[in-house]
């Protein structure tokens, strides 16, 4: 019994080394896929995405770790941990790809919005694009009609100020004329003056100037002398001055100064008074300039009137002196 | 002293004289090698799926050599290899996918960028 007992005791303490010495073969098994794991473990895109079958590694690996019995027994549990460890690895990687699936066809089908939006984009840009060809051939229309009727003003108005300088060439002709017009009116009515001034002599002349069977008569007025007086009044020399041109014209003829007076007052007086008003005439015209010889003077009275002596107008009518240029 | 004797003793016992499994020990293992076929374990994980089947006839063997303890450790090898082979395909065409995907938005984005030049961004 003793015997057995310490036959016994060998045999576990052989078992006991044994074991140890076979010990060390297995933990360097089992290190490598404790090692395994926790690089598995360790690696932060596989670690976290199979947790389940991570646990199981860690599990089948504690069991492998605390495993009595035989070699045999020890080693498939080594293995059996070294399968869940690459499970829980392909699980991972399983896991991961498909993660990194959504995110790609996140992206994918993204673009494809991105795409549609831009293609809507380029669509209403060619719409634009387009539109703004129409806008744009429209304002090449516009600006070219425009174009074409700045030309058309600027040649009207080019033509407007030709017609302009025509115009204005015009009126100065016009001015010209008109100033021309003007000085011919000034020129007429000097000569319209001159006229008026020859026809006044010639009015004159047919007023005062009587043809009688003795000559040319010349009929002084009774302007040139104050009732009752016999000397000539002031201003008549110059009225006398036209006669005496008259009478110059005819040098050769002789003149007769007759004095005429109306029948108011004594025929004798009156007389008397004709004779001196026709001796001052005719001295008067001695004085400018026609020749004494040429000239002799009666006093006529009243008794060769021209006019009646009834009223106020015919006798001053009456009362005057006769220049007669005699036809010998 | 008598009891660890004992205790020794039964330990060898259930360490060599395992009972025999069940027929339906396999089944799981069999079930696992065809979802992983399924799966397109032999396109993804043909390694896992070599070491599945390997691992299921390593059982059948052991069965036969009335190594059952071995057996069931085999069968749940076979079984951990399909489950590895299913993962690996998923995971493989987790990764197809992903390359697909981005192979398609790089040549959408070269399509677009040709498009709409740079204000595609």
């Amino acid at each position: 019994m003793k015997r057995s007992l310490k036959q016994i005791s060998l045999v576990l303490l052989l078992a006991a080394l044994s074991a140890c010495t076979v010990a060390p073969k297995k933990d360097l098994a089992l290190e490598r896929v404790r090692d395994d794991l926790n690089s598995l473990k360790s690696t932060p895109e596989l670690a976290g995405y199979a947790p389940l079958a991570l646990g199981e590694a860690e599990r089948a690996l504690r069991m492998a770790e605390q495993a009595t019995g035989n070699e045999y027994y020890r080693s498939h549990l080594v293995y059996m941990a070294d399968h869940r460890i690459q499970i829980a690895r392909a699980m991972a990687e399983r896991e991961q790809n498909e993660q990194a699936l959504d995110v790609l066809e996140d992206q994918h089908s993204g673009m494809l919005i991105k795409a549609s939006q831009l293609d809507a984009a380029q669509a209403r840009q060619e719409a634009e694009t387009a539109r703004l060809l129409v806008a744009t051939t429209v304002e090449d229309a516009q600006r070219a009609q425009r174009e074409k009727e700045e030309a058309l003003a600027k040649q009207a108005e080019s033509s407007r100020a030709a017609e302009l300088a025509t115009e204005e060439a015009q009126q100065a002709r016009r001015l010209a004329d008109s100033r021309a017009s003007e000085a011919e009116f000034a020129r007429r009515e000097a000569e319209l003056a001159s006229e008026q001034i020859s026809s006044l002599e010639r009015q004159l002349e047919n007023l005062q100037l009587r043809q009688t069977e003795s000559g040319v008569v010349v009929t002084l007025g009774d302007v040139l002398f104050a009732s009752g007086q016999t000397s000539l009044v002031e201003g008549a020399l110059s009225s006398l001055e036209e006669v005496v041109d008259l009478l110059q014209t005819e040098p050769d003829k002789k003149i007769r100064v007759e004095g005429h007076t109306d029948s108011s007052g004594e025929a004798e007086e009156n007389v008397e008074l004709s004779k001196l008003r026709a001796e001052a005439v005719r001295q008067a015209l001695i004085d400018l300039g026609v020749a004494e010889e040429r000239i002799t003077s009666a006093g006529m009275g009243e008794d060769f009137p021209i006019a009646s002596n009834e009223d106020e107008a015919g006798r001053a009518r009456n009362r005057r002196v006769d220049v007669i240029l005699l036809d010998n | 002293m008598k009891s660890i004797l004992v205790a020794v003793v039964l330990l060898a016992l259930t360490a060599c004289t395992t009972i025999r499994p069940g027929p339906d020990a396999f089944v799981s293992a069999e079930t696992g090698i065809a979802a992983a076929e399924k799966a397109g374990g032999d396109e993804f994980a043909p390694v896992e799926m070599r070491f599945a089947r390997e691992k299921l006839e390593s059982a059948h063997k052991g069965m036969d050599k009335q190594k059952y303890e071995v057996a069931l450790y085999l069968v749940e090898q076979s079984e951990i290899n399909s489950e590895l082979a299913i993962e690996k395909s998923r995971a493989a065409k987790s990764r197809r996918r992903v390359n697909e995907q981005r192979k398609s938005n790089d040549e959408l984005e070269i399509r677009l960028r040709d498009t709409f030049g740079d204000e595609f961004e």
